[in-house]
């Protein structure tokens, strides 16, 4: 399937925050109720569209666990957009915010694209965080924020997606060298002359939905 | 260390020749001491030509230097790489390829090449230097420090993984390698790579993630695909390596449209229309590894969904199209042709897409025959390889794996309505494979008829129709009964245990199969027979256990239309008969057996030889779903109660081993567990310490603060401030003290420079003068002995010149302090004067500060002076030096005169060994501490 960019992100946060949840619920619309920890890093990959380009976006998703921090940082360079999860309904996680800002901040390119994310919206009457808070600190130390539940589904398209789009907006910009591919971008193949195929299996349909 | 000591104690070498330690220790003393940088280098040097056959020694005593060296040293790049070289055969396990292996201490331990490893790896920051140095460009650094780590990897790989794993940029750095224009780098770093990520499924990912695939995949298409040299091998090594047993790999592979990257591989005919020379062993290599890379994302041990994904991938990019080419290519190397069966079998295997279009292939043969009857015929055939014939039965399976619509296909073919005479069909070839006169045949027939009915009601069914005509003018028989006549006829072992497997599986959840199989009254008791023997061989024991499950399935399915063998009568024969015991026993023989473990394993048919034909995959796991139901069968009522105890006791066995199998692994995820909790326990509680400290100096911080808070409030008209005044001017008076007292030092000091320097100059004088008389061999080493004290003595003044630098630096910086505090302390006395008002003690503060700044100015002025002496101090150890020149001018001359002594001078490279051996030719007495006196010696005469 072509694709006009193609997007690097990488999801940070401590462990039990929803990470592998989001993932999940963007890539496969589905939720997974019980904590599979994360070992190392696990791959996944969608299709979406902005601005009627198709755009592919291949996540990598680390685990938030501490003894696992030295393998995810070799994941921050490379990256061109990060997930910043926090869990709404435990504050040591949003107060761990500054650490892992930190180190994102110091292993990744300066033009890397955060997206604070409040996850387990859907659990309003467990909440320890305020929404405000999380605005607050996305201002202070600009980031783009949303609350999101990888439950209900609620935001996760559209975190994805803005980070997406701020990644987009900034190579309009001209701020990404998106011939470097160290930015974790890189540019669909040209429309190159399709391969020939067996039979009769035409080239499909290009629909958002992922392989 | 003390492990390689006895190694170490080797006897003295003949003649006065120093030892390799002695050797090795003065090399290693140079290195460390000396100043001049083409002094180290030629030491280094000489440690890496010693470094293979003095490997222990140097390896012992120069690990450090070495890699100090590399620390220190690293802006000229070719000390680095004698360094690196060094290292490289010191730590290397690979035997030497020098001819003069007879010098080879022949007692060195084994692991030699993994303990110094573990020495060198014991400290991260030896693996980091190394990943530093590939920053560096220079060939001579870079090469020898990608073999550096490959030999690391080598030897310690575990270790060094998580070395690698734990340094930032580790993997960039080695990855960006592979962009490196100098062949030979680039190749070695494939190997490097592959190395680093071998079983480390972290390391695998990293790797990934660095774009390695786009990265290998554009060098093999560079390369020429398959036609290119053992880089083409080699990347596609490090592929397989990256996405074996990988599924997150396997999934970014695939997402990343990296299989239509593939599809290429396989186009032979534009690859070469040479075909001529078209397969050199490196192809066929290369090539093997193209099948195997394939294989990786599509063998059925990956996670189910995605083969799938993958398999309508290389559908759709015509990959399995291409692979179906060879197929039926003519020209290709039966191994790849074998491979190439084996990667289309898992390819197609449980897609129905994929299989109806591998039914579709047609061979260009004339006429035209579908691929799968080509395959079948090599399969039946005794003259095909048996690793083909294997891969044809695997591949056959495969397509008829899920698939009900080429069950009966295949089915149909068989039967009596569809015959042409004319056309070679499945069916056909199957029936002459079953019944042929090689037992090898019969069984792959057997079995892969079994997979045409298997799990298939309707096809089992269909084949009960098929008759035989067996010879002229006799009626045609039953398939069912001519196989069971087969059995009967008691064939070889293989004939039996295949069709035995093929009449179990055909009378499974078929009512209808067993009734005509019950039909033929020879039949049971053929079985009762068989079961009740005493069994001979392990051979034996199978087709006994093989009867034994077949009959309980005669009852399990039993329609109870037949009066002779319904269900109870067939139990009260197999217990009159055979006895529940001993059916019990027959029966548990089977999956004892090691080849049904074996071949329990996974559907690929990887017999190594065809001996070992036995048990089909897919029967096994009939056998292990119907084995306690088909004994339950048999049982009496009564019987069954205690049978069920039998068996229990049976299974109890293995049931044990896996239950205490289930705790291991709960132990040992729970040790997982554990030890992870108290990786996290330990970080936070080194976290917490952190942070305790760092209240603790908050705290302190504060009590400060507040101390001083105090202080300033009660200073407003309080003696305590006086006092502290007066303490700070106290100090500074005793600073000025210790300045005084300190030039006073500097200045004895510098008088007894200058009365060293006048002994010199007396003694430089003498000994030119006795230069010039002594033209004597024996009184030439007078000579040596007193320039080599001048020398020691021009060293002494210039570490002693070096001391005064700091002294005066370290003078000045104290009075520039001084200077600082006297300004501040101004100016708190000015705030304070007006707040305080108190002008006597001002006035008094004034004088001090001015007596203090004249004190100052006095000292500064003493440093200058001192300066001025110094400088003079350094004009003087001018002219020493120069006039030591000239001597040593006049002792050139006095050298070209004696042959032997220049030749002894002249080389600074020859041992010091051959250099007193020649002292001795000359008679000369040389004592050993005169030794490194000499070197010096001779690097001065060289530096000339
Ligand atoms: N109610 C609710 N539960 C959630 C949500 N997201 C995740 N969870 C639950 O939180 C737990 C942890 O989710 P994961 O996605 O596995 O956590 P993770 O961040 O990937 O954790 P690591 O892999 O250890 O780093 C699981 O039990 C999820 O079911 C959410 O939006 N709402
Ligand atoms: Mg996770």
């Amino acid at each position: 399937m072509s694709y006009a960019y193609l997007f690097k992100y990488i999801i940070i946060g401590d462990t039990g925050v929803g990470k592998s949840c989001l993932l999940l619920q963007f890539t496969d619309k589905r939720f997974q109720p019980v904590h599979d920890l994360t070992i190392g890093v696990e791959f996944g990959a969608r299709m979406i569209t902005i601005d009627g380009k198709q755009i592919k976006l291949q996540i990598w998703d680390t685990a938030g666990q501490e003894s696992f921090r030295s393998i995810t940082r070799s994941y921050y360079r490379g990256a061109a957009g990060a997930l910043l999860v926090y869990d709404i309904t435990r504050r040591d996680t949003f107060n761990h915010l500054t650490t892992w800002l930190e180190d994102a901040r110091q292993h990744s390119n300066s033009n890397m694209v955060i997206m604070l994310i409040g996850n387990k919206s859907d659990l309003e009457a467990r909440r320890d965080v305020k929404k405000e808070e999380g605005e607050a600190f996305a201002r202070e130390h600009g980031l783009i924020f949303m609350e999101t539940s990888a439950k209900t589904a609620a935001n996760v398209e559209e975190a994805f997606i803005n980070t997406a789009k701020e990644i987009y907006q900034k190579i309009q910009d001209g701020v990404f060298d998106i011939n470097n591919e160290a930015n974790g971008i890189k540019i669909g193949p040209q429309h190159s002359p399709s391969p020939s195929l067996p039979s009769s299996s035409g080239g499909g349909a290009q629909g958002s939905g992922c392989c | 260390m003390d492990y390689f000591r006895k190694y170490l104690s080797t006897p003295q070498g003949t003649a006065g020749q120093p030892t390799g330690v002695e050797t090795v220790e003065r090399l290693v003393d140079r290195v460390q001491s000396s100043t001049l940088l083409d002094d180290r280098r030629d030491a280094v040097r000489a440690l890496k030509a010693m470094s293979k056959k003095f490997r222990l020694e140097v390896g012992t005593q120069a690990m450090d230097v070495l890699v100090q060296t590399l620390e220190t040293d690293r802006s000229d790049s070719e000390i680095t790489g004698y360094a690196l070289d060094a290292l490289c055969n010191v730590l290397s396990n690979e035997p030497l390829d020098d001819d003069d292996e007879s010098n080879m201490p022949a007692n060195l331990p084994g692991d030699l090449g993994a303990q110094f490893t573990e020495i060198f790896t014991k400290k991260h920051e030896n693996v980091s230097l190394l990943l530093s140095l590939l920053e560096e460009y220079d060939f001579h650094v870079r090469w020898p420090t990608v073999k550096l780590l490959t030999i690391l990897l080598t030897n310690k790989g575990k270790d060094l993984q998580e070395a690698i794993l734990v340094s930032p940029m580790g993997v960039s750095k080695l990855m960006d390698l592979l962009s490196d224009s100098r062949e030979i780098i680039r190749n070695d770093a494939l190997l490097l790579l592959t190395q680093l990520t071998k079983g480390n499924t972290n390391l695998q990912k990293i790797v990934a993630f660095e774009n390695a695939f786009e990265r290998l995949l554009d060098i093999v298409r560079d390369e020429g695909n398959s036609d290119g040299g053992i880089v083409v091998e080699d990347c596609l090594l490090l592929l397989t390596t990256l996405l074996k047993n990988n599924s997150s790999n396997q999934n970014f592979f695939r997402e990343s449209s990296y299989i239509q990257r593939l599809t290429p591989y396989f186009d032979l005919d534009s690859q070469h229309t040479h075909s001529q020379a078209g397969w050199s062993a490196q192809k066929v290599t290369n090539l093997h590894l193209m099948l195997q890379l394939v294989r990786c994302l599509v063998s059925p041990n990956t996670p189910q969904q995605q083969v799938t994904a993958c398999q309508r991938t290389m559908f759709q990019c015509g990959l399995l199209k291409q692979l179906c080419t060879i197929l039926m290519a003519s020209g290709v190397p039966a191994d790849v042709l074998t491979e190439t069966i084996n990667t289309v079998a898992e390819v197609i295997r449980g897609n129905l897409q994929n299989q109806e279009y591998f039914a579709s292939v047609m061979a260009p043969s004339n006429p035209p025959r579908p691929a799968i009857v080509v395959l079948l015929m090599s399969m039946v055939n005794e003259k095909q390889p048996f690793p083909l014939r294997c891969a044809v039965l695997y591949c056959f399976q495969s397509f008829l794996y899920k698939n009900e619509v080429g069950q009966s296909q295949i089915v149909t073919t068989l039967l009596p309505t569809s015959s042409d005479a004319n056309q070679i069909t499945a069916g056909q070839l199957l029936c002459g494979g079953l019944f042929s006169a090689d037992s090898l045949s019969n069984w792959f027939a057997a079995v892969a008829m079994l997979h045409a009915i298997q799990d298939n009601g309707t096809q089992k069914e269909q084949l009960l129709r098929v008759q035989l005509a067996t010879s002229i003018g006799s009626p045609p028989v039953s398939l069912l009964q001519q196989c069971c006549n087969i059995l009967a006829q008691g064939g070889r072992f293989q004939t039996r245990v295949g069709l035995l497997q093929l009449l179990c599986a055909w009378m499974i959840d078929s009512p209808i199969t067993v009734a005509h199989f019950l039909a033929n009254t020879a039949n049971v008791p053929y079985l009762i027979t068989q079961v009740s023997a005493s069994d001979s061989d392990e051979n034996e024991s199978i087709v006994q256990g093989l009867c034994a499950f077949l009959l309980g399935i005669t009852v399990l399915y039993n329609d109870e239309q037949n009066e002779t063998f319904n269900k109870s009568s067939l139990r009260q024969i197999i217990e009159k008969r055979i006895g529940l015991e001993t059916f019990t026993e027959k029966l548990s023989q089977v999956p004892k057996n090691e080849s049904y473990t074996k071949a329990a394993k996974k559907p690929h048919v990887s017999y190594k030889q065809s001996s070992e034909v036995t048990f089909d995959y897919e029967f096994t796991r009939i056998f292990k779903a119907l084995e306690v139901d088909a004994l339950d069968a048999v049982s009496t009522d009564a019987g069954r109660k205690e049978n069920k105890a039998k068996l229990a006791n049976l299974q109890q066995h293995e049931l044990v081993v896996n239950q205490y199998k289930d705790i291991i692994q709960e132990q040992d995820q729970r040790l997982n567990d554990l030890q992870q909790q108290f990786l996290e326990l330990q970080s936070k509680h080194s976290m917490s310490g952190e942070e305790i400290r760092q209240l603790k100096d908050q705290v302190q911080q504060l009590k400060d603060q507040n101390s001083l808070l105090k202080v300033q409030k009660g200073a407003q008209s309080n003696p305590a401030a006086d006092a502290r005044k007066d303490e700070e001017i106290r100090s500074l008076q005793d600073q000025l003290e210790k300045m005084r007292l300190d030039n006073a030092n500097k200045d004895s000091a510098i008088e007894k420079l200058k009365t060293d320097v006048t002994v010199l100059e007396a003694r430089v004088v003498n000994s030119s003068e006795e230069d010039k008389e002594n033209i004597v061999p024996s009184e030439s080493e007078i000579l040596q002995n007193t320039i080599s004290r001048l020398q020691s003595d021009l060293q002494e003044l210039r570490t002693s010149a070096a001391e005064k630098d700091n002294e005066i630096s370290r003078l000045s910086v104290q009075n520039n302090e001084a200077e600082g505090q006297i300004q501040s302390l101004k100016q708190r006395l000015e705030s304070n004067a007006e707040t305080q008002a108190d002008p006597a003690q001002l006035a008094k503060l004034m004088e001090e500060k001015m007596t203090l700044q004249e004190r100052v100015k006095k000292s500064n002025e003493e440093n200058l002076k001192l300066l001025d002496k110094f400088n003079k101090m350094e004009e003087e150890k001018n002219s020493v030096v120069s006039e030591k020149e000239g001597v040593l001018e006049e002792l050139d001359t006095l050298k070209k005169e004696q042959e032997d002594l220049l030749v002894l001078l002249a080389d600074q490279d020859t041992k010091i060994a051959n250099y007193k051996k020649l002292l001795k030719e000359n008679n000369i007495p040389v004592e050993d501490d005169d030794d490194d006196e000499d070197d010096d010696l001779d690097d001065d005469l060289d530096d000339d």
